[in-house]
């Protein structure tokens, strides 16, 4: 527990040391803010629905920032041989880079509390709403962190592992568009593959076991394959 | 002394290419080894099967009891590994990876204090505790690699060329390093450098191309005794002369064209004999020296042979 612990505090130390860091919560917070303005005076309506549209966006574009150095830049500069040579197992190594980055990202959803605090103070908002939609963007921001903590760990470089992460969840963004279009029962398989689709239902005050689960199986999956990633040397 | 070492029949694969080709040695408690090659030997693939780094494609490693295959946490505890280039984290400070470096050892947290300031003692790492290691020399750089190599107290140091890039101070530095830690705990240093292993290791290993050449090299080195000849003549005529000479081993040009180095064959023939037998042969016979044995030579010899072998195989 104390090995976990002390590349828990490492893996911390080395993303909220990081500019990177810094730089993703400013661009979120003054994206998110401008929204969340702009959709208040607009539509005088006390909703969170279309601010988790965007940070949904936002995650799917600045998680794979987040996430593109966890592995590739300890192979590139063989660090993670000093890593592995000492008595940790690639699960802890793993799992240590996983919380730290999804630290991040609850960070970055805990400050976009404020708006919804703000909504409080001016109206009366709709309160399961906004929780499930909540919980929907922590799911997706797990299942989005695990995939880009796999794709660091296919590579030695960064950039290709941010453009690998990227793509993958622009793929399984707008996947449910090509599902569409498959015969019974490739349409279903192909569509239930798609973000939107899982996510949509928590946006908007609808909490299913299947969304959840969903999220919780890629984020598994992932984890399982960054391990093996890990381990293969 | 028990093995604290024991590597039989170790095979290392890279897909298709074959690393390190069926390698066997035990290693002593207490013992500073070298192992030399030359790049690409596989020195550095040995080292990490070692390490626990790399698992082995076939064949054991057993590192103080203990199977680094079968169970490799417990194996890299007692490890201490210095990887090629000191690949450390720039970002942290010195002070603050040792601590990192204990608590992922499993220092226990009463104790790690103690522990890192024992390997920072150690290795003159006062000065630099509180500098991030990315703005440190090289030298310091590859001083902090050790302490953290160091700060668990393993039985067991692997050094994976460690005077690489240093300057003639830091090489002296890191050479009497090692010599201070020989009989309290086992060293194992890798290098292409052949006087650096010749400094500081007790036995050497040779190594070419996947393949160990010898297990001690300096007990090969104080077997066959080497001699010095000027012979006058030209010298195909003397070569082929002193190759029939029964007991002389490889006889070869040394340097200039009267010169040769010849080996015998140790109680199959003595200086004089090959003396009367030169001249019987009426070849006129100048300087016959005995040429003290030393590492260069059993590694050029050996490098000889495989390579002669190998043509011979193909």
């Amino acid at each position: 527990m104390r090995t976990f612990a002390a590349l828990l505090l490492k893996e911390e130390k080395a993303i909220f040391t990081s500019p990177i860091a810094y730089v993703v919560l400013s661009v979120f917070l003054v994206i998110m803010g401008y929204t969340f303005t702009l959709t208040l005076f607009v539509s005088h309506v006390p909703t969170l629905v279309h601010l988790f549209f965007q940070i949904y966006v936002l995650f799917l574009l600045t998680v794979p920032i987040i996430t593109m150095r966890l592995v590739a830049e300890e192979r590139r500069l063989r660090t993670i041989e000093i890593l592995l040579t000492a008595p940790v197992s690639e699960p802890a190594v793993v799992f240590a880079k996983y919380l730290a980055s999804l630290s991040l990202v609850v960070l970055m959803l805990v400050l976009s509390g404020a708006y919804a605090i703000t909504l409080a103070i001016l109206g009366q908002p709709d309160w399961g709403p906004i929780y499930s939609g909540y919980l929907g963007l922590f799911l997706l921001g797990a299942a989005l962190v695990a995939v880009g903590l796999m794709t660091s760990s296919l590579v030695s470089n960064q950039i290709i592992a941010a453009l690998l992460s990227l793509s993958l969840f622009l793929l399984l963004w707008i996947i449910d568009h090509f599902g569409w279009m498959l015969p019974d029962p490739f349409d279903a398989l192909v569509v239930n593959l798609s973000l939107l689709v899982h996510f949509t239902p928590f946006a908007t005050g609808s909490i299913f076991l299947s969304d959840a689960g969903f999220f919780i199986s890629v984020a598994l999956l992932a984890l399982f394959l960054s391990v093996r990633a890990l381990a293969r040397r | 002394m028990p093995d604290l070492v024991a590597v039989d029949w170790l095979v290392k694969r890279y897909g298709p290419r074959l690393a390190v080709r069926g390698v066997s040695f035990a290693i002593e408690e207490g013992e500073v080894i070298g192992l030399l090659g030359p790049n690409g030997s596989g020195k550095s693939t040995i080292l990490r099967v070692l390490a626990g780094y790399l698992p082995p494609s076939a064949g054991s490693v057993r590192i103080a009891g203990v199977d680094v295959a079968a169970d490799s946490l417990a194996a890299r505890m007692q490890v201490g590994y210095v990887p090629e280039d000191a690949p450390l984290y720039d970002s942290m400070r010195v002070g603050e990876f040792l601590h990192f470096m204990a608590a992922i050892k499993g220092v226990a947290p009463c104790a790690a204090r103690g522990a890192v300031n024992r390997a920072a003692e150690r290795l003159e790492l006062g000065p630099v505790l509180g500098m991030p290691i990315g703005k440190l020399s090289r030298g310091y750089r590859q001083r902090v690699a050790i302490a953290q190599a160091l700060v668990n107290d393993p039985p067991l140091l692997i050094l994976d060329e460690p005077t690489n890039a240093l300057d003639a101070y830091q090489v002296i530095a890191v050479r009497a390093l090692v010599r201070s830690l020989a009989g309290r705990r086992t060293v194992l240093v890798a290098s292409h450098v052949l006087t650096e292993i010749e400094r500081v290791a007790s036995r050497v290993m040779i190594l070419l191309d996947g393949r160990l050449l010898t297990t001690d090299a300096m007990r090969e080195a104080g077997q066959a005794r080497q001699l010095r000849l000027r012979v006058g003549g030209p010298q195909p005529a003397v070569l082929a002369a002193l190759r029939h000479i029964p007991g002389v081993v490889d006889p070869a040009p040394a340097g200039d064209p009267e010169s040769y180095l010849v080996e015998i064959a140790p109680g199959r023939l003595t200086a004089a004999d090959l003396a009367r037998a030169i001249v019987g042969q009426g070849f006129a016979l100048s300087e016959l020296v005995e040429v003290k044995p030393d590492l260069e030579r059993v590694f050029l010899d050996l490098m000889r042979r495989a390579s002669a072998m190998q043509a011979n195989a193909a």
